[in-house]
């Protein structure tokens, strides 16, 4: 009986080993990360040697004020494009969940900032956004008929931290928001209409209706969107690249302490930091969605 | 052509056994029926024997060759699924050609097999079709050409009928008795019909629950059901059973059941007389219940109830009564469409006592199969 | 007397409609006016651009196609698309090679623990972009692979893989069990099995791998950039990125972008077509 046994596993092995290829790969490459990153993070350049372990340069990096200032102004930019993410995707689903003769058409509309490359979308908005002249300049000067004039100076977009960076965030949103809808769209199309009809029966209005039937079926994917696109945020690079090149995000902090500081150690630490937000805003948030599911449910 | 030999074969998940110690010989050329209900195993075994599944414990020899522990791609088998398997992405002419260009076998012969084939089943004219392009009975029609072009030492068929209608059914056994006086191939056949394993099979093996029940001829397996669950998966409509304990009555020995005492053959007499005050299970067959036309009936065997009619049910030619016997004890027989009697009526039946079977409380098995 | 009075609820109704209509309306406008203006500065004439502070015109006064000309007329540029080209074909080979057989394996056997063994295959992926390219960046002038083809092929492999795998494997999950039974008890091994039965049958979930990986690496910023940027060999993207340096006219930024996006657009058309006329149905029941 044993050796019969024996004998499926042997065979399994045996049967499995195309997979290896593959997996070498993408394991090496794990290992790889994590090594150089935690390495380059607790090494440090001391006198043109390089001195392992040592906190030195992760010390350096926490209390450089460039990086509070990249961290504070990521920890915003997350704060303020998720929920915005998660309101534009919602609207589009929400159109998207009428049936209407088009639906598959516009569908395929709505998916076109996700086909776009991202680069191009940013030059989109470099182009847009441009100062003194560009499109969103002259719109907001009122110099075309259709629109009234919403400021009297052309804004420079590019040359404010809160302009630069608002607009990464609403490019980085336009170009996401597909994913969101998709998400938020399945997630209302897997409620069972009769409950709607139930609600309606006993009584609930459209607005109680939506309180306590949608909501907190639609937790689930709201939560997934929530916290899909925040981690998004967080490692968001092209579009602060370039649009807000001047004022960092962890992101672009990496990226301009490697090339143009050559501090490859920095940048390796800033990138740990930037994984253990990911992680930590990971366990918050589904922390939070647990709160709120026994809360709506008790209710 | 080859004969096959099961002897204890085995095979558990975990801690349940799908096949406890099963031997069961197939003769050469012979086409033989596994027969049972879904989950008995007939599949897996069918599985085993053509090496898509292990063998735990026990031998298999095919040919005399043991075949434990040779790869599927190695055995002479051929094997036609319930889904057929046809693949999709050839025509019917490669998927026939299929196994002989894997064979290699050499191009003059692939061709003269491959016409065979096509002639032998009626494809022509449909070769270069795709499977999704022909009907149900012509893709069985394909699956079996492309089984046998290759000469298997043994066919197996895993339910190849359970997705044709009726009418299809019925041509499609004739014309697998026809390929099998034919080619002459061993044949197992896995269903869960007993009208095809009784039609086409020179012998059924019943299986329950991963054992073998019975192992015999269908008319055997008819008139002599080795154990209950044999009795009752065989024949249609289904048998009769209630407990009874064994009595002589003055010369005569029979059971007493909660319907009456029925008295059973004379042959039978004297071993009845040696176990006076078993309790047994009683089994008979709707269509050994007869109505009573005349208070006398010819054969002394019979022994007549009265019941009361419940319900009749309309089979077509003949009707199936539901009746209640004495105690509330129901009981079934057939009646030809001229008899008329109705519900809430008292009948009286004559049961046939030669066709009575009896079977062991414990065992199941029948006290006198042998 | 009774006055017809108008059902609210039509009103009601009414109202709701004209709503949503409004906010379709807004989110298509929303989705389509960037586009709309990319393509627009792309065939703009300087007049178009150069305003010289009266308003940019919604539609160009001389639509023209010289700032493509101007593109296709420079060496480099030539170059710089082989580069994409060759870059994104040979990631597409490289993660075909690695990731199909790993998807035949987790999508057609029993393996124990495979969802386990999935979530440690992608982990890798679960790092940011921009985290994960600086220890590779490392590795790679390490050992000498940065500047190099190699380097941003192996990169973008990287990226592309646990795709491959995952898509691959619905599709090879997809083909019924019985055809690979049946082909064994023909008498085919696990390579004739593999090649005759099984790729054939999942290359169209194979080929939409390769052509989201192919999409992938054309449209790759971020390793390229890191891995590439400064040396000889550049990529559409970097080529873009240079420009957007150097304040270039916004016409010709606009133009390699529209190259940049060319790809997508063909393969969605290619795909519209696919789909409309009929995918194979298996003939098993």
């Amino acid at each position: 009986m044993n050796e019969s046994w024996e004998k499926e596993k042997r065979f399994k092995i045996h049967e499995v080993w195309p997979l290896f290829p593959a997996a070498v790969y993408l394991v090496g490459f794990l290992i790889i990360v994590g090594v150089y990153l935690l390495g380059l993070s607790f090494s440090i350049e001391k006198n043109g040697a390089t001195a392992f372990p040592s906190v030195g340069t992760v010390s350096a990096v926490l209390s450089n004020p460039e990086f509070r200032r990249a961290l504070l102004d990521t920890t915003l930019f997350v704060a303020v494009g998720t929920p915005l993410e998660l309101a534009v995707g919602l609207f589009l689903a929400l159109i998207l969940y009428q049936q209407f003769r088009f639906r598959n058409f516009i569908r395929g509309l709505f998916l076109i900032p996700l086909a776009i490359p991202v680069l191009v979308t940013a030059t989109i908005l470099f182009i847009l956004f441009d100062y003194p002249g560009g499109h969103v300049n002259h719109l907001l000067l009122g110099h075309y008929g259709f629109f009234p004039a919403l400021v009297h100076v052309p804004l420079n977009w590019r040359g404010s931290e809160f302009l630069a960076l608002g607009i990464s965030m609403l490019g980085k949103v336009w170009r996401d928001m597909p994913i969101s809808m998709l998400i938020l769209l399945s997630g209302l199309n897997a409620i069972d209409p009769e409950l709607f009809d139930a609600a309606r029966t006993m009584g609930a209005g459209l607005r109680r209706r939506i309180w306590h039937v949608v909501l907190p079926l639609m937790i689930p994917s709201m939560s997934a969107v929530v916290l899909l696109r925040s981690i998004e945020m967080w490692k968001e690079f092209i579009f602060p690249f370039v649009l807000a090149g001047k004022y960092a995000l962890l992101g672009t902090l990496i990226e301009s302490m490697y090339n143009d500081w050559g501090n490859s150690s920095g940048a390796a630490a800033v990138a740990l930091v930037l994984v253990l937000c990911i992680v930590a805003t990971t366990f918050v948030f589904l922390w939070i969605t647990e709160v709120l599911r026994k809360h709506l449910v008790r209710t | 052509m080859a004969e096959v030999l099961l002897k204890c074969i085995s095979k558990r998940l975990g801690a349940t056994s799908i096949i406890d110690c099963l031997t069961l010989d197939i003769g050469n050329g012979e086409f033989i029926t596994l027969l049972g209900p879904s989950g008995c195993g007939k599949t897996t075994l069918l599985k085993m024997i053509a090496g898509l599944e292990t063998i735990d414990k026990g031998d298999l020899y095919i040919g005399g060759k043991r075949y434990n522990d040779l790869p599927a791609q190695n055995r002479k088998l051929a094997m036609v699924f319930q889904s057929y398997a046809l693949f999709p992405h050839m025509s019917v002419a490669q998927n026939v050609k299929f196994g002989l260009s894997i064979n290699k076998v050499p191009a003059e012969t692939s061709r003269k097999k491959l016409s065979w084939a096509i002639d032998m089943f009626e494809l022509s004219g449909l070769e270069d079709r795709l499977p999704r392009e022909i009907s149900g009975g012509q893709r069985q029609r394909v699956a079996l050409a492309r089984a046998l072009v290759l000469d298997p030492d043994v066919l197996l068929l895993d339910e190849p009928l359970s997705n044709l209608d009726a009418a299809l059914r019925e041509t499609a056994m004739e014309e697998l008795k026809r390929i099998h006086s034919q080619v002459g191939t061993t044949i197992i056949y896995v269903t869960h019909n007993q009208v095809e394993a009784m039609t086409m099979s020179q012998r059924i093996a019943v299986l329950s629950k991963g054992r073998l029940e019975q192992y015999d001829t269908p008319r055997t397996v008819y008139d002599s059901p080795a154990t209950r669950f044999s009795a009752s998966f065989i024949g249609s409509p289904a048998m009769n059973f209630f407990a009874g304990k064994v009595e002589v009555h003055g010369e005569d020995a029979g059971v007493v059941t909660p319907v009456g005492f029925i008295k059973l053959d004379k042959e039978r007499f004297a071993p009845l007389q040696a176990m006076t005050g078993r309790p047994v299970t009683v089994g008979i067959r709707p269509q050994n219940i007869a109505y009573a036309e005349h208070h006398e009936s010819k054969r002394y065997s019979d022994t007549m109830l009265s019941v009361s009619v419940e319900l009749i049910e309309t089979l077509g030619d003949r009707s199936l009564v539901v009746s209640r016997g004495e105690n509330g004890t129901p009981l079934r027989f057939l009646i030809t469409r001229d008899i008329a009697i109705e519900p809430q009526e008292m009948v009286d039946v004559f049961v046939d006592g030669r066709r009575v079977h009896l079977f062991d409380l414990d065992t199941d098995k029948n006290v006198f199969y042998s | 007397m009774r006055m017809a009075v108008p059902d609210p609820s039509l009103h009601i109704k009414r109202a709701k409609t004209a709503l949503w209509a409004a906010a379709l309306a807004s989110a298509v406008l929303l989705v389509v006016v960037p586009v709309y203006l990319l393509v627009k500065y792309s065939i703009s004439d300087a007049a178009s651009i150069n305003t010289g502070g009266a308003p940019i015109p919604l539609w160009p006064y001389h639509p023209t196609f010289r700032s493509f000309t101007y593109l296709f007329s420079d060496a480099h540029f030539y170059g710089v698309i082989i580069n994409s080209l060759i870059i994104a074909v040979c990631t597409v080979g490289l993660s075909m090679c690695l990731g199909v057989p790993a998807a035949y394996v987790l999508g057609r056997f029993r393996v124990p623990g495979r969802r386990l063994l999935l979530l440690g295959l992608i982990s890798v992926r679960l790092f940011p972009d921009i985290a994960s390219v600086i220890p590779i960046t490392e590795f790679f002038i390490r050992l000498r692979l940065q500047n190099t083809y190699a380097g941003a092929i192996l990169a973008h492999t990287l990226l592309a893989l646990p795709y491959v795998i995952f898509i691959g494997m619905s599709a090879f999950e997809s083909i019924p069990a019985d055809l690979d039974q049946q082909a064994r008890v023909l008498g085919a091994n696990r390579f004739s099995v593999f090649f005759r039965i099984l790729l054939p049958l999942a290359v169209p979930g194979l080929v939409a791998a390769a052509i989201y990986t192919f999409l992938l690496s054309w449209d790759e910023f971020i390793f390229a950039y890191f891995i590439l940027g400064l040396g000889k060999i550049s990529t559409l993207t970097l080529y873009l990125k240079q420009k957007l340096a150097y304040s270039p006219p916004q016409n010709l930024l606009a133009a390699i972008s529209v190259l940049l996006s060319l790809p997508v657009i063909v393969f969605s058309l290619m795909l519209q077509k696919y789909m409309t006329t009929g995918i194979t149905t298996g003939s098993v029941k």
